[in-house]
């Protein structure tokens, strides 16, 4: 006791309420910092859409809802006929194409990565997964022209058409005159942009499976198929979703090395190795030179991939609800 | 007998089961050595596990029981750098065999972990997932093979209104159950505990406990656990290990009331450990 009140008599009378003070004022301006962080996420997103609304009134008055199901794009026909069908289906074809290339594919690597790789493998194919994702879209752009491209129509092309040839539906998938520029292309260069993104987040979301769990499932006889299909895709299900989302995100938005390879035809043809367009791609390569009612229909087309974009990700959230009330959560 | 009763109090009355007689061997240690890369963490161990007894392994942390009982279903083989050298048989069969069917190894020798772990599935799916990997039956066939499962597991009179609820909305205990019912329901010879109860509660502790008393009518079992008063409660066999090398295995009243090493006295009475 004695001690106690010893130290308190040599540090003196000081007023608590008053040391606290000062940090008082600090956790009010920790919380106004963050508050207005948090909050400028929804002013800006709240601007943008404004924005693109004002930008796209002229359109939307001049074509309203036909715009949707239009597929002529005449901006310098008079008058001018603006239609969004085209970009649309390209849009979501190419990205379709290239997730269903992408999500198998990556996973795969991932698997092999985690569960089946022999320690000294593991580093290089690591680092060049990362290493596609570091590589500018540009790039990847350019290689889709200048090999992809051309392999795609002297050799692919022919080898399909020769298989599917007569085939319903799927003859028509693969027919048409070869071009270097086509959606194919464009989604296969999608599909490898995209890849690293997959991969990457799969190879985390498995390490933080426990190794008891799996050690459990080996426990009751699993082969390591079994294990990964039964236990480790369902433990990490939300974390690979998560990691395809941001993959489609991606994907749907992509424009430069799309733009370079997918031929900018807006006319929907029933062949993959047609020219198309996305929605990004048609901004991108028209934006520069419209103005008026085009740009206008442009603005419209950005406001289409925004809502689109926002369709997509609802519906994954919809299906990882679904997913997790079958597990029984 | 009464040499007997006369050491069990000197050992501060610690609960005995009675001494069965001798079984036939179920698994055969002869001469097994294991090694983490360069650690020999195993030495020269011997030893055999009797059918439909139960054995418990104690010792002190890092004594390589919990090793030993991973070489009973090769747990190790999934880990580079472990090797284990020796012979060890399960009735006919060599376990240490490379081309051993690892798959029906472990169907045959399953195992219970310190952690409850149950998979990322409904409880009637964590019960009939393992069912499957090895039998096509009807869902009504499966139906009655899930209930007996968790009967066995003691846990059905828990879970039979929410069999599709996930194995994960279950308490600790009655998770570490639905895994023992789930290691039952691929009908194994042979049930390796690691430390089943170290996660549990006192109530669940004694469930699971009679549990592996029930078990050993049918089952063959090893058991790990650093609680000497359950070695002693659900044991037939005890097998003191320290450092990697087994000091000493003999029948459980045995061992916990005149063990011959020194080090196992010392161990038991709580001088170490």
């Amino acid at each position: 006791m004695a001690v106690q009140s010893d130290i308190i008599d040599d540090v003196g009378p000081y007023d608590r309420a008053k040391a606290l003070g000062a940090f008082k004022l600090g956790d009010v301006t920790f919380y106004w910092i963050t508050r207005l962080s948090a909050i400028s996420v929804l002013l800006i997103l709240g601007g943008i859409i404004i924005s693109l609304i004002v930008g796209a009134y002229p359109a939307i008055r001049e074509f309203g809802f036909s715009f949707l199901w239009t597929q002529r794009w005449a901006p310098s026909a008079d008058p001018p006929v603006l239609g969004a069908l085209g970009p649309m289906y390209g849009t979501l074809v190419t990205s379709f194409i290239a997730m269903l290339i992408a999500i198998p594919v990556g996973l795969g690597i991932a698997i092999f990565l985690t569960e089946l790789c022999p320690q000294w493998l593991r580093r290089p194919i690591g680092m060049a997964i990362e290493l596609l994702a570091g590589i500018p879209s540009i790039i990847y752009g350019m290689w889709g022209f200048f090999v992809l491209g051309p392999f795609l129509a002297n050799s692919f092309q022919p080898f399909m058409i020769k298989i599917f040839d007569g085939v319903p539906v799927l003859g028509a998938i693969f027919a048409g005159p070869p071009s270097y520029l086509s959606t194919f292309n464009a989604a296969l260069i999608l599909a490898i942009m995209v890849l690293p993104f997959i991969t990457s987040i799969s190879v985390d979301v498995f390490k933080t499976v426990p190794p008891v769990l799996k050690e459990a499932a080996y426990g009751v006889g699993c082969t390591t198929w079994e294990v990964v299909r039964s236990v480790v895709i369902p433990y990490t299900r939300v974390g690979i979703i998560g990691g395809i989302m941001l993959a489609l995100g991606r994907a749907l938005g992509e424009t430069m090395a799309v733009t370079f390879i997918i031929g900018n035809s807006f006319r929907i043809s029933s062949s993959i190795f047609a020219p198309g367009t996305t929605i990004s791609a048609a901004i991108a390569s028209e934006f520069a030179e419209s103005d008026g009612l085009h740009q206008s229909g442009l603005i419209l087309l950005g406001l289409l991939l925004f809502v689109l974009t926002f369709f997509v990700l609802a519906a994954a959230r919809l299906m990882l609800m679904r997913l997790d009330k079958k597990a029984g959560k | 007998m009464s040499d007997l009763s006369v050491s069990m109090s000197a050992s501060g009355g610690l609960p005995q089961a009675p001494v069965l007689p001798e079984a036939p061997a179920k698994v055969t240690v002869r001469n097994l050595n294991f090694y983490y890369g360069e650690h020999h963490a195993l030495k020269n161990i011997n030893l055999t596990l009797g059918a439909n007894r139960v054995t418990a392994f104690i010792g002190p942390s890092g004594c390589g029981k919990s090793t030993l009982l991973r070489i009973f279903n090769r747990m190790y083989d999934l880990y580079p750098g472990q090797r284990a050298t020796g012979q060890l048989m399960l009735d006919q069969t060599n376990i240490l065999d490379p081309k051993l069917d690892l798959n029906l190894l472990r169907a045959r020798v399953g195992m219970v972990f310190q952690k409850p772990t149950p998979f990322p599935m409904t409880i009637y799916e964590n019960i009939a997932f393992g069912i499957r990997l090895y039998e096509k039956i009807s869902k009504s066939e499966m139906d009655d093979r899930v209930e007996k499962a968790l009967r066995g597991g003691a846990l059905w009179n828990e879970v039979k209104d929410k069999l599709n609820a996930s194995g994960l909305s279950l308490s600790g205990g009655q998770q570490q159950r639905l895994c023992i019912a789930r290691t039952v329901a691929v009908r194994p010879e042979v049930i390796l505990f690691d430390e089943p109860c170290s996660a549990l509660d006192p109530i669940s502790t004694a469930k699971v406990e009679e549990l592996i008393q029930e078990l050993s009518e049918n089952y063959t079992i090893a058991i790990v656990t650093h609680n000497m008063q359950q070695a002693a409660r659900v044991s037939d066999k005890t097998a003191f290990m320290y450092l990697g090398e087994l000091i000493e295995f003999d029948d459980t009243s045995k061992i916990f009331t005149s063990p011959t090493d020194r080090r196992t006295q010392d161990y038991i009475t709580g001088r170490f450990g």
